[in-house]
């Protein structure tokens, strides 16, 4: 009897899941989401039916894309105070309901590939690769801002005045006017410094280098009295760091090997991958750092660490790094757990990293390249229902008070307010704890820090590390934007080249960087002629060709932007 | 359904029933066979509608019947495949790693087994059979991360030693053929335990009565592994060697994902890695469908072919 009726249950269980199966996949095979865009037209026109003052009448709802960072003990992205912050008040003033959902933020564009193709993606969806916004538009799967912000501009104050025409139109189609989505604003355009251990230096009675030769001179000095500076751990001395991402993690030495008077033709036909691969004086560049590494002082295994080993942080943070080029703030990052604090528990109270400036390009200046005001890429997808009520809820986030509450947090928990105004950045616990620095996750139109006015933003900007002196901080943003070139915006269309070849180039290009530096000095001509070819014909050159053709296009034998 | 037919026969032959009361009395085990079978039709048969984005243009507003078709009558992605050298350059390392995971790795367990078999010892044999399992249960990820700790070029402990003890370092995964050779070492070593057991298996089958016989004629050890446990082991080793063979195009992407590094790219980017990188990364859907069907074709054309050299040179195969 048991037998049977365990055996019918069975029977019924597998019946069920084979309908529920064949339910779902039916319901994607004949789910045609072009029949829904089309009624989303009708749908926006309904939704300004129902849209008074700036608030629905009838609650609308909305799923929003946010960086998963896995920190350790950091707070629930989906649900911690700054979520509650931001439905609160969405619900108040627009009467949307916002749900956030989380996407691990190291492997986001995979994550969005899988979730657009499945037809669940956010309605609110973020990313830092334009080329991959363009694919997904190619396929059908985003909407169409133009007539959106364009329609509503009166209804998006917040948005308008913070992004301005700049953000908002930069990537808008100049032939066929789309515009798949907005750009973000960068607030401070700080990119890539060095930093050097100023104990180390001080110990050697040396003085902070100035120039490329200084700069050798000192990792020498690091490397030859390494049983000074790290006594039994001598072995494990690394005077200069760089990790897999070589074009990141030496831009400024490589920045300082192109001309600074570079037109604006060379810069954007080669300026597909920020990491300047394919930029003239890019190989010289490289040719040092190959020197370098064949003097011993870098790091041997740099090339054998993927991306997000903390191998070397944690190098760094034991003192055994004399140098290295990274974020310029890389070393205040984390309040408790920063570099900078690490190192003062592990070697002691002098011991730090302090950022220097020693990379002289041809002119003597020290040229930083930055490619705009524009950071991450905001886009909806094409299963969005709700295009205004998105809008809405990028307006809203993009008001400036919000985004000083999402920046500092609440006085007491995360800030407090020094004797002259300014706001002093501190840990926080449980579900204050931001996942990102100013949580900037949840800023997604905003990256830097931007306070209510100009001049509390600068005055809190060295307060913004908890345990960091105010002048270090102070000191790195000067020389972040001492010789900045900021790029401007080429805007000539879709390169259609671009589509879907981002991560094969990526991967080129970083193992051209890490062969080249790891070749021996006799090879190393060889091996980059050779790597650079295998990333042209992989799809760069194709690349340059049609960016070369459309600027020609667009703007004649001009080598300036009007 | 094979199984199915095999079982009607095998009844039928022993006791005339009829179908109708047969399918009464044993419904319920037929049930039960349901559900492994509703399991191959949702993920393994179900899945196959997509196949045809291969020879489609993906779209991800429309369902799959109603993509366009490629251009080129739909072979625009394999011809771009074959015209990537990336890929061409996948197909030849997922080849020639394979290849050499079959003549390194496949003796291995097979070896193992007859050594183990040897063993007099049945409380020893049992603690090495375990401890030789074990690697199996690792997933790809801890074993890479363990070969970097072991054999990273200045920080693994390895190459630490050979530097104490006054040698030169060993770019063990640093260089493009040490690291081929790293990475069919940590294969060998993951599997050749867990493999063994079907060997063993296989021996422990093996009459007794043949031993003792030929120790009656004076076999040695030796004599006896290679004229009884070998030939025994024969039909088993033929069996999986089709099968090994069939995944020669194949493998999984963990292995390599989780061992290479950009410096051995040339030689352990395999047709896995690239189809997750251009297709899941660089959502280019179409291109990496064609290739997957590609891989797939030549797979099940090894495997069949495989059978039959086999069933010529008078040995069971699968079929």
């Amino acid at each position: 009897m048991k037998k049977k009726i365990l055996s019918i249950l069975l029977a019924c269980s597998m019946v069920a899941s084979l309908a529920a199966c064949d339910g779902g996949d039916g319901g994607e095979d004949t789910g045609d989401v072009s029949a829904v865009q089309e009624s989303k037209a009708e749908e926006a026109k309904k939704a300004g039916a129902d849209f008074e003052n700036g608030k629905f009448k009838e609650t609308k709802k909305i799923v929003v894309e946010i960086y998963d960072r896995g920190n350790d003990g950091g707070s629930d992205p989906e649900n911690n105070d700054y979520t509650e912050y931001i439905k609160k008040g969405m619900l108040e003033d627009h009467n949307v309901e916002v749900t956030f959902k989380k996407v691990p933020r190291w492997t986001e564009v995979d994550e969005i590939n899988n979730l657009l193709a499945a037809g669940t993606a956010p309605d609110v969806c973020v990313t830092y690769s334009y080329p991959t916004i363009q694919t997904y538009a190619n396929m059908g799967g985003v909407i169409d801002l133009a007539p959106y912000v364009e329609q509503y501009k009166n209804d998006l104050p917040n948005l308008w005045n913070w992004l301005g025409d700049t953000n908002i139109n930069w990537d808008k189609d100049p032939k066929t006017g789309n515009l798949w989505c907005v750009e973000a604003k960068l607030a401070v355009s700080n990119r890539v410094l060095t930093f050097v251990r100023q104990d180390w230096l001080d110990k050697l009675n040396m003085k902070a280098p100035t120039t490329k030769a200084e700069f050798e001179k000192m990792l020498v000095a690091f490397k030859d009295n390494a049983s000074t500076l790290l006594g039994a751990d001598a072995d494990k001395m690394v005077p200069y760091s760089v990790s897999y991402d070589v074009g990141w993690r030496a831009a400024t030495l490589i920045e300082s090997f192109l001309d600074p008077k570079m037109s604006d033709k060379e810069f954007y036909v080669n300026g597909f991958d920020d990491r300047k691969l394919t930029e003239n004086g890019t190989k010289e560049g490289v040719r040092l750092l190959n020197k370098w590494y064949n003097m011993g002082l870098m790091w041997n295994d740099f090339a054998q660490y993927g991306s997000g080993d903390t191998t070397e942080d944690d190098m760094m943070k034991a003192g055994f790094v004399g140098a290295f080029t990274h974020n310029w703030d890389y070393p205040y990052r984390n309040g408790d757990d920063s570099i900078n604090a690490n190192l003062q528990r592990n070697v002691g109270a002098n011991a730090k990293f302090v950022a220097i400036d020693p990379f002289e390009d041809k002119n003597g200046t020290h040229t930083k390249f930055v490619s705009g005001p524009i950071d991450r890429k905001v886009f909806f997808p094409a299963t969005n229902t709700e295009p205004l009520a998105s809008l809405l809820y990028l307006d809203w986030i993009s008001a400036p008070e919000h985004i000083q509450y999402l920046q500092i947090g609440e006085e007491g928990v995360t800030h407090t307010v020094t004797s002259d105004g300014a706001i002093a950045i501190q840990p926080a616990t449980g579900n204050a704890i931001m996942n990102s620095g100013m949580n900037i996750d949840y800023t997604i139109t905003v990256n830097g820090l931007k306070l209510t006015s100009e001049e509390l933003t600068n005055k809190s900007r060295a307060l913004n590390y908890p345990g960091i002196p105010a002048e270090d901080v102070m000191n790195s943003h000067k020389i972040a934007n001492t010789d900045l070139r900021v790029g401007k915006n080429v805007n000539v269309g879709a390169i259609e080249a671009e589509e879907g070849v981002g991560d094969t180039l990526s991967q080129k290009r970083d193992i051209a960087y890490d062969k080249a530096v790891v070749a021996s000095t006799a090879d190393f001509d060889k091996v980059w002629d050779e790597e650079l070819k295998n990333y042209l014909s992989a799809g760069g050159q194709a690349i340059i060709d049609e960016r070369t053709k459309k600027w020609e296009e667009f703007f004649g034998s001009s080598d300036m932007l009007p | 359904m094979a199984g199915k037919e095999k079982k009607v026969k095998l009844q039928g032959a022993v006791r005339k029933v009829d179908k109708k009361v047969y399918l009464k009395r044993y419904w319920q085990l037929y049930a039960l066979l349901a559900l492994p079978l509703i399991y191959l039709l949702v993920f393994k048969y179900i899945p196959m509608i997509y196949v045809q984005i291969a020879f489609k243009k993906y779209m991800l507003n429309k369902s799959v019947w109603a993509m366009p078709l490629a251009k080129k009558n739909g072979f625009e992605y394999y011809i771009k495949a074959f015209n990537d050298r990336d890929f061409i350059n996948a197909l030849r390392n997922t080849l020639l790693l394979n290849l050499k995971d079959l003549i390194f790795g496949f003796p291995a367990p097979i070896i193992f087994a007859l050594i183990l078999n040897e063993l007099p010892f049945k409380g020893f044999k049992k603690v090495v059979q375990t401890i030789a399992y074990m690697p199996h249960f690792l997933s790809w990820v801890i074993i890479g991360s363990l070969s970097l700790q072991l054999f990273a070029q200045n920080t693994g402990m390895v190459n630490m030693l050979i530097k104490n003890l006054g040698g030169e370092s060993i770019p063990f995964i640093a260089e493009s053929s040490h690291w081929v050779r790293n990475y069919i070492g940590w294969g060998i070593w993951q599997s050749f335990g867990w493999n063994s057991i079907v060997y063993l298996a296989a021996i422990a089958g093996i009459s007794p009565d043949l031993y003792e016989a030929a120790s009656m004629d004076g076999a040695g050890r030796f004599q006896k592994m290679w004229h009884i446990t070998l030939p025994g082991l024969k039909p088993t080793i033929v069996v999986l060697l089709i099968m090994n063979l069939g995944y020669i195009m194949g493998g999984g992407m963990e292995r390599p994902m989780a061992m290479y590094n950009n410096l051995v790219m040339d030689k352990a980017d395999v047709i896995a890695t690239y189809v997750y990188r251009v297709g899941i990364k660089g959502l280019q859907f179409s291109l990496t469908t064609a290739v997957g069907l590609f891989q797939s074709v030549i797979g099940v054309i090894l495997i069949l072919g495989a059978n039959f050299i086999s069933r010529k040179l008078g040995e069971r195969g699968i079929w």
